[in-house]
């Protein structure tokens, strides 16, 4: 049973952004766990071999973001991209030789991250214009207000398998793992509206023993205890669901990045685990191509 | 016994910053920030001269967000910034060079991070009412590159040799570093700061859940005050990690905001279990530093 939404009042509206070149700067050494000094690649620009459904974990990368990662040069539309796109949203490439390709919105860093057909990759250029289908900022869940979205298309939140239980009080989200409150690290200090917050890999052993290790770009997971409705914080008795949008990180303190999709501060979001809690399942991102 | 430093290699230089303004977004003057509820507030923030609040008092309860006791003092040119907030270590001497407060001493009792990137210091209420925005004040900085001999598992950050002196660190039996402390905060109640550097800026005890605060003991913190901060790795910024334990002083007030709480500002960390925190009622540097006042 679909669960009842506001989607038709919701308005659709473009932005848009150019793809993103990778920059660094010099000596471009990031210190690892344990002071070496690292030069990685894996944001911005065209991710060609690093895809929504590969691992987060693993690559010879820092901050891998799947894909193509665009940005707007003028800081105002820059906000506005990344506040009014949501995930799943339809993107369109609108200048340079892939010209008309459709792509889809797969999370949001300091750039957002689209997904685009290999075979379209192959033809963007650092600088290209893709446009996106602005739609689902505002979209609440009718039955459920104590439950807050964010930047959840009405495309995702249908294809998530959700399940309404307790007698209509609580919903029940497919989630491949839970993520330990206090492994939850930068991005603390940012609005929960603003990109992600990365889960800190720093202690390997504790990712293998949790198998956290396993997790994969696009997983959908759930942080018990966290209330991200307005930050990102401790609350007992808070879950917040969100979703993988980037690779793992060298650095202390950092990890794969786990943006916010839905967040309560009392005890509405249950959760099942389920290895296919994927959006590129969700969004049949792998299938086409 | 008192533990060996490499102390009398220390080079110590000045670092310079001016009184910081409060500030504001500008146009449309949207001055609201939100709380963990996303209910609007207007409150003093961090900057400026604080005429009321200094270390020693409570942690919790003024009217503002991450309020800095003392005076704030930051320098606009960012390269600048970046050598006070790094060079800066609590405990380090400074001086007023401007203004009618000219030759007023005080001293380094924090940081603040990635927004704001101030240092703040303590100066006798007196003289603070006779300072102005702008004021320059120097810092006699010296801390940056101690080593404790005996202790090569604990790394020293934003620690002056009068701190570590004044907290009267021992080694304890088993090899590892005494470090009495007034509090010990465990991981999941620490926020934003995290993934973010550790020689400067502050990592914040979250404070929303205030049944939690309590259950850990940190809801009558006070600024100033030591603590431990469990299963915390500050070696190269802050994250977690099993094992590992770093030493704070509590530079800042208390926020509304989510993922925010009282400030810490880091001045020992070990990755290795390296340090023993003892914890003892009181712990604050305002009784190592202020007994002259």
């Amino acid at each position: 049973m679909p669960l009842a939404t506001n989607e038709a009042h919701l308005v659709e509206m473009a932005v848009m952004g150019n793809i993103s070149q990778p920059s660094l700067r010099y000596p471009g050494y990031t210190l690892d766990n344990i002071g070496v000094g690292r030069v990685l690649p894996g944001m911005s620009g065209v991710v060609y071999n690093a895809r929504v459904g590969d691992p987060a974990f693993g690559w010879a990368g820092d901050h891998v973001e799947p894909g193509v990662s665009i940005a707007n040069p003028d800081a105002a539309a820059e906000f506005a991209l990344h506040y009014l796109t949501c995930i799943g949203n339809r993107a369109v490439v609108t200048s340079g030789m892939a010209k008309g390709a459709e792509g889809i919105v797969t999370g949001e860093h300091a750039r957002m991250l689209v997904d685009f057909a290999p075979d379209v990759n192959e033809l963007l250029c650092v600088g290209d214009a893709i446009q996106i289908f602005a739609y689902g900022r505002g979209l609440a869940l009718t039955d459920f207000p104590q439950i807050e979205l964010k930047k959840v298309s009405p495309r995702l939140l249908d294809g998530i398998p959700l399940e309404v239980t307790d007698g209509g009080r609580k919903i029940r989200v497919p989630v491949t793992m839970e993520l330990p409150p206090r492994i939850m690290g930068s991005g603390a200090e940012l609005n929960s509206e603003y990109v992600d917050q990365d889960l800190m890999s720093g202690d390997r052993a504790l990712m293998a023993d949790l198998g956290i290790d396993q997790m994969r770009l696009g997983d959908l997971v759930v942080i018990p205890d966290a209330d991200h409705r307005y930050g990102r914080g401790y609350r007992k008795g808070a879950a917040t669901i969100a979703l993988c949008i980037h690779g793992d990180s060298v650095m202390t303190g950092h990890g794969p990045g786990i943006l916010t999709l839905m967040s309560a501060p009392e005890p509405v979001i249950e959760w099942v685990i389920d290895p296919n809690a994927n959006i590129a399942n969700y969004l049949n991102i792998r299938e086409a191509s | 016994m008192s533990v060996r430093t490499n102390k009398d290699k220390l080079v110590a230089v000045s670092v310079m910053g001016q009184i910081a303004s409060p500030g504001f977004p500008g146009l449309p003057a949207e001055p609201y920030r939100l709380d963990a509820h996303g209910r609007p507030f207007l409150l003093p923030t961090y900057g400026g001269i604080v005429y009321n609040v200094s270390v020693g008092d409570s942690a919790y309860g003024w009217l503002a967000d991450c309020i800095h006791p003392g005076v704030s003092i930051s320098l606009k040119d960012d390269n600048g910034n970046r050598g006070l907030n790094l060079f800066a270590c609590v405990g380090n001497s400074a001086m007023v060079m401007t203004g009618d407060a000219r030759g007023a001493k005080g001293f380094v009792t924090g940081k603040s991070g990635r927004f704001s990137e101030h240092v703040i210091l303590h100066f006798s209420k007196a003289d603070r009412e006779k300072m102005a925005i702008g004021d320059k004040i120097n810092i006699k900085s010296v801390g940056v590159g101690m080593e404790l001999l005996d202790h090569p598992n604990v790394t020293l950050k934003s620690c002056s040799v009068d701190l570590i002196e004044g907290l009267e660190v021992t080694t304890n039996p088993d090899g590892r570093l005494n470090v009495p402390v007034t509090a010990v905060v465990p991981p999941h109640l620490l926020g934003a700061g995290a993934g973010l550097t550790s020689e400067g800026g502050s990592l914040h005890i979250q404070s929303q859940d205030r049944d939690a605060l309590r259950e850990a003991g940190l809801d009558a913190l006070r600024l100033g005050d030591v603590v431990a901060l469990t299963d915390y790795d500050s070696s190269f910024n802050h994250g977690y990690l099993r094992g590992a334990l770093g030493i704070g002083v509590i530079g800042q007030g208390d926020s509304p905001r989510s993922g925010y709480g009282p400030g810490v500002t880091l001045v020992m960390t070990s990755m290795t279990g390296g340090i023993n925190p003892v914890v003892s009622p009181g712990v604050n540097i305002a009784d190592i530093f202020l007994s002259n006042e």
